[in-house]
């Protein structure tokens, strides 16, 4: 396994950034020792790029720590995946070929699926289900909205980018207002006017009055100005688009996207409003949308032998693990190297970023992964949901991606030759 | 090299007007061949009595993309129970009127379907819909992509609409998003709805663009003529689900001045206002429309009792619907400026007075229509009810006391009063073979497929002769893909991945200069990944086989 660096003097090659759900791919890679992004100052971009270790040869499986070769680490994750009767397969930080892959591998094992964001994903999925959400997408903030409310979030901390793509393409004016923090510089443009607007309580107070303001309801008390102010503004605005973050909303994150979809629905009887909800990095939206359009159910669901059960409280990793309702951990993080797998006694198979530190403990299978949009192509879901964004090889580093392992392991299980068959 | 012959079979093959006939069909490699009858062939099934036909196809179909996962997302309860199949060769998935893309691969295919069609494919979306539909198994598959809402077309269009200029938009929409053809929904509404218009008539002007439906119709009815597309615009008219859309629809196919068109779901867009009710049939004003125009076909989209979730790019319509959900919750968005797409859970109920009429106009649109090469068996699956439901539809479309058993059920007003009764009709055979699969192949420009004649795909479905209709298209004895045998008494045997069917139409690649100039004002995808290219979309598509169907002169109105 051993890079092949590009001569620095190549031209810069158009490129896709998988390192977080916008996917900016108006972007360039520099390709020599090191990659380097050409036309953003993304410091998320910058981080993970610096990450990347320009020489994979030191990145081999291991198995219980120690140096194996692909096929031995193949043998033996297949191994644990035949004596293990109730698999968790989370992380999930992969693309769509990913988990296409892995899909079949799990529905062999009657594997549980969640992503290492399952959280937040199930934040913005339980409203959903619940009561439904008008969203809307990047060019159509782009393109339209007159009114921006960042609703207890500051979109560019954990999206830097995401202010100059949705800046408008011709003059335009609009406002951005930030709820419960702070206005962002970042979001400062042409004919953009920022306002802060504190929370009138904490974030389901605020939403609350927003909800019964928006809805011309009596108030037992008069609501703080800025509230009433902001109310207004979103009656007249022509299109009012709610961004909020639901990974960043607390533990009843779901119930503030609900009360967030509310103030759309009751704007939308009158005039223009949909909501954005920021999540799905580290392929969070990609593995939600693929398990559903396969399975039927979204992420949480379980392929058991009896039946397939969804249930976003029960079937999250850390209850799962908790509750002992494993009896093996593959964990799948192709992207950033922190995200190293809970601690679980129990075997582990890693399929994981090749700059993955070691992790002491149980049984445990790691094979070195390529990432996606670095070591090879693929395909992403970018955080508004429908849009699928190509991503393409920065460099050859000879590392497999994980549909070729999901694959390979699928095809040891299935054949009893090899000794590991079910 | 393999060989296949099905000994004794009688063929309802109507592209090639062959009407119950006793007759062997061999197949090599995957097609159909003329075997010499003594010829010894690697595998050979007695079919005595048994009727044998192309595999089906379904032209409309919501099987794949955002609007759909996004109803499976709205629907968890949709798939409770999900009790796994003992079968090892299908993976896990489940639901009923969205289910995930394997089941519905695995269903349409034990029913003798080996093809469908996503009819919605937004532009934005397109990678998406592919990567859906090559996780559907075992069947064939192909999109048209949604355009008229597409804010540039509209700018095109408030500019004087210069022909050309449409014409190589279209060409190269339909080249970037790989589809099959082009649908347009709501004509201008979905758009108009996002600049808080509610409602859009055919002559009424878009608020913010001032163009009208109509223009919007003839203008991509005449781009996909000069394309030579084989499939003619497929058109969702103005007005969906309103009392009084009668006049709605015929304005439309008066919008196309005898351009080739495709009406989808017309059920929905065939009502009166006539009764106390203010709400009726309009059935027979719509196919006399159909019949004295040759350029107009149409798929029904009938509705079945049951709860089910309408999936539509229909925003400005389904806003409109969301009270009348059940249950009551809806999801809604506005997407790249090209598209909307609205979902909203239904429960068709018998005794609802509008229901019940739904279900009767969509039976009288089928044995009134004369012309059975331009009617095609939908119920716009999912928005009319579920594709598992075919087999009771073409029940009550052949069986005349079992439709009048089932009339007798409904709300009384309607059970009592409806045209219905009193049409004796019953389709037969052949007529079924026609409108499920030699007219929709005919009408997609699919040579090779929705007939058994020399050179076709071995897409082949056989069923036991019953009496019973319904039980009889619910589980064919034997359905062969590609000449491989995919399914066998309702069991999954075999699950190849299917293909992709587009079409590849001639442009002005000049266009894409202004086009990569709206991306840059508006759009959040760099035009560099604008297109999906062959390979990827063969990546997309889970390495499918790509189906190409030609772009050439072709005849008129599919006949």
């Amino acid at each position: 396994m051993t890079a092949s660096p590009t001569p620095t003097d190549a031209p810069p090659l158009p490129w896709t950034c998988p390192f977080c759900a916008l996917l900016c791919d108006g972007v360039a890679l520099a390709r020599g020792e090191t990659l380097e992004l050409r036309g953003s100052d993304c410091p998320k971009a910058r981080q993970a790029l610096a990450q990347q270790p320009a020489d994979t040869a030191a990145a081999t499986p291991t198995i219980d720590g120690r140096a194996a070769s692909l096929d031995e680490a193949l043998d033996a994750a297949a191994r644990l995946l035949a004596g293990a009767t109730l698999p968790l397969f989370a992380g999930l930080a992969t693309d769509v070929a990913g988990i296409r892959s892995l899909y079949a591998l799990a529905s062999a094992r009657d594997a549980i699926l969640d992503h290492l964001l399952g959280d937040a994903i199930m934040a913005s999925v339980r409203p959903l289900q619940d009561r439904g959400v008008y969203y809307t997408t990047l060019a159509e903030v782009r393109t339209r909205a007159d009114l921006i409310v960042c609703f207890g979030t500051r979109p560019a901390e954990r999206y830097p980018e995401f202010f100059r793509r949705i800046a408008p393409g011709e003059p335009r004016r609009r406002e951005i207002v930030f709820v419960g923090t702070d206005t962002d510089p970042a979001a400062a443009g042409p004919d953009t006017e920022l306002e802060a607007v504190p929370f009138a309580g904490d974030a389901f107070d605020t939403l609350a009055l927003l909800n019964a303001l928006a809805a011309d309801r009596a108030l037992a008390a008069p609501p703080p100005g800025p509230l009433a102010g902001l109310a207004a503004r979103l009656q007249a605005a022509r299109y009012a688009v709610i961004v909020w973050e639901p990974g960043a909303s607390g533990a009843q994150g779901a119930l503030v996207g609900e009360a967030i979809n509310r103030l759309v629905g009751t704007l939308n009887a009158r005039t223009r409003a949909a909501s954005l909800a920021l999540g799905g990095s580290q392929g969070g939206y990609t593995a939600n949308q693929v398990v559903t359009w396969l399975s039927g159910l979204p992420l949480r669901t379980g392929l058991f032998r009896d039946g397939l059960r969804h249930d976003p409280w029960a079937l999250a990793t850390a209850r799962v693990l908790a509750g002992r309702n494993a009896d093996l951990l593959l964990w799948v993080s192709s992207f950033d190297p922190s995200a190293t797998p809970p601690a679980a006694d129990l075997p582990t198979i890693i399929l994981g970023h090749a700059a993955m530190p070691p992790v002491a403990g149980a049984p445990q299978v790691f094979i070195p992964v390529a990432t996606p949009g670095i070591g090879a192509a693929g395909h992403l879901f970018r955080l508004d949901g429908g849009v699928v964004v190509p991503l393409v090889q920065a460099r050859d580093d000879g590392l497999p991606t994980v549909a070729a392992i999901a694959g390979a392991i699928a095809q040891r299980l299935a054949a009893p030759a090899s000794g590991a068959g079910s | 090299m393999s060989t296949l012959r099905l000994r004794g079979g009688r063929l309802y093959d109507p592209a090639h007007g062959i009407d119950g006939e006793v007759c062997d069909l061999g197949v090599r490699d995957g097609r159909i061949v003329a075997l010499h009858e003594n010829e010894p062939v690697d595998r050979e099934h007695d079919v005595s009595g048994m009727i044998v036909m192309a595999g089906g196809i379904d032209l409309h179909s919501h099987i794949g993309g955002g609007k759909v996962n996004l109803a499976r997302l709205l629907l968890p309860e949709d798939h409770r129970p999900a009790p796994r199949t003992d079968n090892p060769l299908e993976l896990a998935s489940c639901g009923a009127c969205t289910p995930g893309t394997l089941a519905t691969g695995y269903r349409y295919a034990e029913m003798g379907y080996t093809a469908a069609f996503e009819p919605a494919m937004a532009l934005s979306n397109a990678r998406h819909a592919h990567m859906e539909m090559g996780d559907t198994p075992i069947l064939d598959h192909g999109a048209y992509v949604m355009l008229g809402n597409d804010e540039l077309l509209l700018e095109m269009l408030a500019e004087g609409g210069d022909p050309a200029l449409v014409r190589d938009y279209v060409g190269w929409a339909i080249n970037a998003a790989r589809a099959m053809g082009v649908k347009v929904v709501n004509p201008g509404g979905i758009s108009a709805f996002k600049f808080n218009q509610r409602k859009l008539d055919v002559d009424e002007p878009h608020v913010q663009h001032r163009v009208t439906p109509r223009q919007v119709v003839h203008a991509l009815a005449r781009a996909l003529t000069e394309l030579a597309v084989p499939h003619p615009l497929h058109i969702h008219a103005s007005n969906l689900g309103v009392a009084g859309n009668i006049a709605s629809t015929l304005a439309t196919i008066d919008a196309l001045e005898g351009l080739r068109g495709h009406l989808t779901h017309v059920q929905f867009h065939s009502y009166g206002t006539e009764g106390p009710h203010k709400f009726s049939s309009a059935a027979l004003a719509l196919v006399e429309a159909v019949n004295a125009h040759p350029n107009v076909s149409i798929d029904v989209g009938q509705i079945i009792f049951g709860q089910t979730v309408t999936a539509s790019g229909d925003t400005m319509t389904q806003i409109r619907n969301a009270a009348l959900g059940s249950p009551r919750k809806w999801v809604g968005a506005d997407i790249e400026c090209d598209a909307g797409c609205g979902l909203v859970p239904f429960r068709y109920r018998d005794q609802s007075y509008v229901n019940a009429l739904q279900w009767v106009i969509g039976l009288e649109i089928f044995l009134l229509a004369n012309d059975p090469w331009r009617v095609v068996l939908t119920t716009d699956h999912p928005n009319g009810g579920p594709f598992t439901s075919y087999p009771h539809l073409i029940r009550l479309l052949m069986d005349k006391s079992f439709r009048d058993e089932q009339l007798a059920r409904l709300h009384p007003e309607v059970a009592a009063h409806a045209a219905l009764r009193e049409i004796r009709r019953e389709l037969t055979l052949y007529e079924i073979a026609i409108m499920t699969r030699a007219a929709p192949a005919r009408l997609l420009g699919l040579a090779d497929r929705g007939h058994l004649g020399v050179g076709a795909a071995a897409d082949i479905a056989v069923y036991r002769e019953d009496a019973d209709r319904e039980y009889m298209f619910r589980t064919p004895e034997y359905v062969f893909k590609d000449g491989e045998l995919v399914a066998r008494q309702g069991r999954i045997v075999a699950t190849p991945v299917g293909g992709t069917h587009f079409v590849e139409p001639g442009f002005d690649g000049a266009i894409e200069q202004r086009i990569a100039r709206y991306a840059e004002h508006h759009h959040a995808l760099d035009f560099r990944n604008a297109a999906i290219g062959r390979d990827e979309l063969c990546t997309c598509a889970n390495g499918g086989q790509l189906l190409v169907t030609p772009c050439a002169v072709h005849g008129t109105n599919g006949t």
